[in-house]
């Protein structure tokens, strides 16, 4: 078994050890909370000489972006974190690393996007852009982020994928929750991560060539089925990085989703982030109560695993899917809207809104979505959306 | 090497075919940048005109014999940033990062990105060409028009006589930044821009550089492409554009203008001022006056 130390750390911490073991050679950042301290504590690193990354404090989160975009060109493997209003700035170049097909790790602290002001909690920055060509994993503990860092890399840069990812964790419940955390040694990294060189893109004179040319549409068209082919071949190469990490480093997450208690189960619930730890509990009680309840923890939105989750759901009577963002113009949550798509059959159905703004997705919520399962189980077809709204 | 030995013997890296409107002056100096910079450069070139003519590529073919890349309009100086500091990083130097942008790119949309590098001191030559307007995408306004000048965004009626407000002074902006070198430049002065893009180049090895370089549009201004030099002189003769450079903060005017022609001479053949009354010009010329004595003011 590989070496590690063990550490207690907040999420964002998590994120920047995982970072820094993977050796990025340029970090660009500008703050914002909850992220922040992923790039302070990077920072530090760097101004310790711990880390040999070149650290650029750039003055937006757009040039952020723009920074490691261009340090990406030029072949070099790095590394940015962000969060919500910092997430909807850099949009531009966002949407453009990945149809650049450059590889690279950007963690969010996922918060909730303003109107209403708030700086709390949600996952509304990260799924509003899950059509942007990232791939994007979504995290239940600190110990996930780490490690999703790392295998994040390695997917990333994988010669069949050339995708860049985001890492998501809640912001608040994860970044700033301090657990236990397994911090693999360098050695062991370098082992399940090996040097980055890019071989299809080049920005040196020594091998001159124009990066993204204006390109007419019959030639766009096929760059945008190469992009989507390689987020297909992503889903089957995240399950065997996710293995072959297991073989290094003991822990094994699961792949695109993963299913706890569900083998005999006739109702589900979907889950995404850090409210699975609560969701699993809940499950617990509700089986020790006699009712045959399971949870599909959702890890992947992008690509989005439609085959795992259509057998997953597969004969259940109902499910129901916990969202803590929204889906404008649907009435319902993004990952209950794409795992109806997903679906076979016409099983009992409905989307849970909750956890907006930095409010929790407690115990008795999970309560509640169990409730209208039981309720609804026999009623075939969607049912209307359940809001975890609380008294204020 | 003379300057004329340089534009003579060194190899235009341009790929033939490539060409905005004639008389463009945005082409000449893109071509004359090149010729001095060489083969081991990269480019970065926003949208604009340059980028419309075709030089980041088309389709699977490049249009420079250097590796370039289409920037976005906005992030221009903060992508060369991420490519200088790898470069930096691999001890590669010798290799020149420039970019060249036009005013929209640099002065609106671009604005932040290369403030920002500027004060990081990022190590690149960044080149505007500063043609007073978005001509790629029609000539609309940018924060470099003059005042009175029509565009299509600041049209002249029978209410607003073209665009209401001076423009802004970028090169004195640039210069406030702790840059290694900021200088203006005119096609109509080419031993002056051809010094001025060495000292530009040799600059950016140590940090950030600037040119701001005056842009004749033949097709927005509405002049014969045939009198673009001429009117990149007038400019300059009417100190409607001055010449200087500062060199690690120390102000120089690099041509002198002791005996200035009048503003009128400099607008006579530019359409886009053609409704201008006496007051109109009179304004612009307050304008210019403040700029003179601003820039006689920082040379002591
Ligand atoms: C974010 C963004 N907004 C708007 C545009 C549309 N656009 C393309 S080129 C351009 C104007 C460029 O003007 P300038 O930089 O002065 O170059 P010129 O065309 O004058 O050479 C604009 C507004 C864009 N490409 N990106
Ligand atoms: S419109 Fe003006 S700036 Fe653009 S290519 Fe033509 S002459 Fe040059
Ligand atoms: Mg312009």
């Amino acid at each position: 078994m590989a070496k590690s130390t063990v550490k207690a750390v907040s999420g964002n911490t998590a994120a920047a050890l995982g970072t820094a073991l993977c050796s990025p050679d340029l970090i660009a950042a500008y703050p914002i909370t909850p992220q922040s301290s992923v790039v302070e504590y990077l920072a530090q690193l760097v101004a310790d000489g711990d880390i040999s990354a070149t650290m650029i404090q750039v003055e937006s989160e757009h040039s952020a972006m723009s920074v490691v975009q261009g340090a990406a060109a030029t072949g070099a493997r790095v590394f940015t974190a962000t969060s919500a209003q910092g997430l909807a700035l850099m949009y531009e170049p966002y949407f453009r690393m990945s149809t650049l097909r450059f590889p690279m790790v950007m963690a969010v602290a996922t918060r909730e996007m303003t109107s209403p002001e708030t700086v709390w909690s949600g996952q509304q920055d990260t799924m509003s852009v899950r059509d942007a060509g990232w791939i994007q994993v979504y995290c239940e503990n600190n110990q996930e982020i780490l490690d999703m860092v790392i295998q994040g890399y390695r997917l990333s840069e994988d010669k069949d994928v050339l995708l860049p990812v985001n890492v998501c964790y809640d912001g608040f419940f994860l970044s700033h929750l301090t657990e236990r955390v397994e911090v693999p040694a360098q050695e062991d990294v370098n082992k399940f991560l090996p040097a980055y060189k890019p071989d299809h893109v080049a920005f040196d004179p020594k091998r001159p060539m124009a990066i993204d040319p204006l390109t007419p549409g019959n030639i766009l068209i096929q760059y945008r089925a190469g992009h989507l082919a390689a987020m297909q071949r992503a889903l089957t190469k995240l399950e065997k990085v996710d293995e072959e990490f297991a073989s290094v480093f003991g822990r094994k997450w699961g792949g695109a989703i993963e299913e706890y208690r569900c083998e005999d189960a006739d109702m589900v619930i979907l889950t995404i982030g850090s409210m699975t730890g609560t969701a699993r509990v809940a499950v617990d009680i509700a089986r020790e109560k006699g009712l045959k309840l399971g949870l599909i923890k959702v890890r992947y939105m992008r690509p989005f695993p439609v085959e795992k989750i259509a057998k997953a759901l597969e004969g259940k009577k109902a499910w129901a899917a916990v969202d803590r963002s929204v889906c404008f113009g649907w009435d319902t949550g993004p990952m209950y809207m794409e795992a109806l798509a997903a679906a076979t059959g016409n099983a009992s159905s409905f989307s849970v809104i909750g956890g907006l703004g930095g409010a929790d997705i407690a115990l008795q919520d999970f309560a509640k979505v169990i409730e209208t399962l039981v309720a609804n189980k026999d009623k075939p077809g969607r049912h209307k959306t359940l809001w975890l709204e609380k008294p204020f | 090497m003379s300057y004329i030995d340089t534009i003579a013997d060194n190899k235009d890296l341009v790929t033939p075919g490539m060409s905005a409107c004639h008389g463009c002056g945005g082409e000449l100096i893109l071509r004359r940048l090149l010729k001095v910079a060489g083969p081991n450069t990269v480019i970065c070139i926003p949208p604009g005109c340059m980028a419309g003519a075709g030089v980041v590529g088309w389709s699977f073919d490049n249009g420079l014999k250097v590796p370039v890349h289409i920037t976005l309009l906005d992030n221009t100086a903060a992508f060369l940033s991420g490519v200088t500091n790898i470069y930096q990083r691999q001890g590669r130097t010798d290799v020149n990062m420039v970019a060249m942008a036009g005013d929209g790119a640099t002065a609106d949309c671009g604005f932040q990105s290369l403030s920002g590098a500027a004060e990081r001191g990022e190590k690149m030559l960044y080149v505007c060409y500063d043609n007073e307007g978005y001509m790629n995408t029609g000539f609309q306004r940018s924060s470099t028009t003059n005042r009175g000048s029509r565009t299509s965004t600041t049209p002249v009626g029978s209410v607003i006589p073209g665009k209401p407000q001076h423009s802004k002074n970028l090169p004195y902006i640039m210069a406030m930044h702790n840059a290694e070198y900021v200088a203006t430049a005119s096609p109509a002065y080419m031993k002056d821009m051809i010094e001025k893009i060495e000292k530009g180049l040799a600059a950016s090895k140590n940090g950030f550089a600037y040119l701001h370089i005056f842009s004749p549009c033949p097709t927005g201004w509405l002049h014969g492409p045939e009198v673009s030099i001429d009117v990149s002189r007038k400019a300059v003769q009417s100190d409607y554009f001055q010449l200087f450079e500062v060199d690690k903060g120390v102000w120089r005017q690099t041509v002198a203008n002791k005996k200035p022609i009048t503003l009128k001479e400099f607008v006579g053949p530019l359409k886009k001022y053609g409704h201008c009354s006496d007051a109109d010009i009179a304004a612009l010329q307050e304008n210019i006056d403040a700029r003179k004595s601003f820039l006689q003011k920082m040379i002591g």
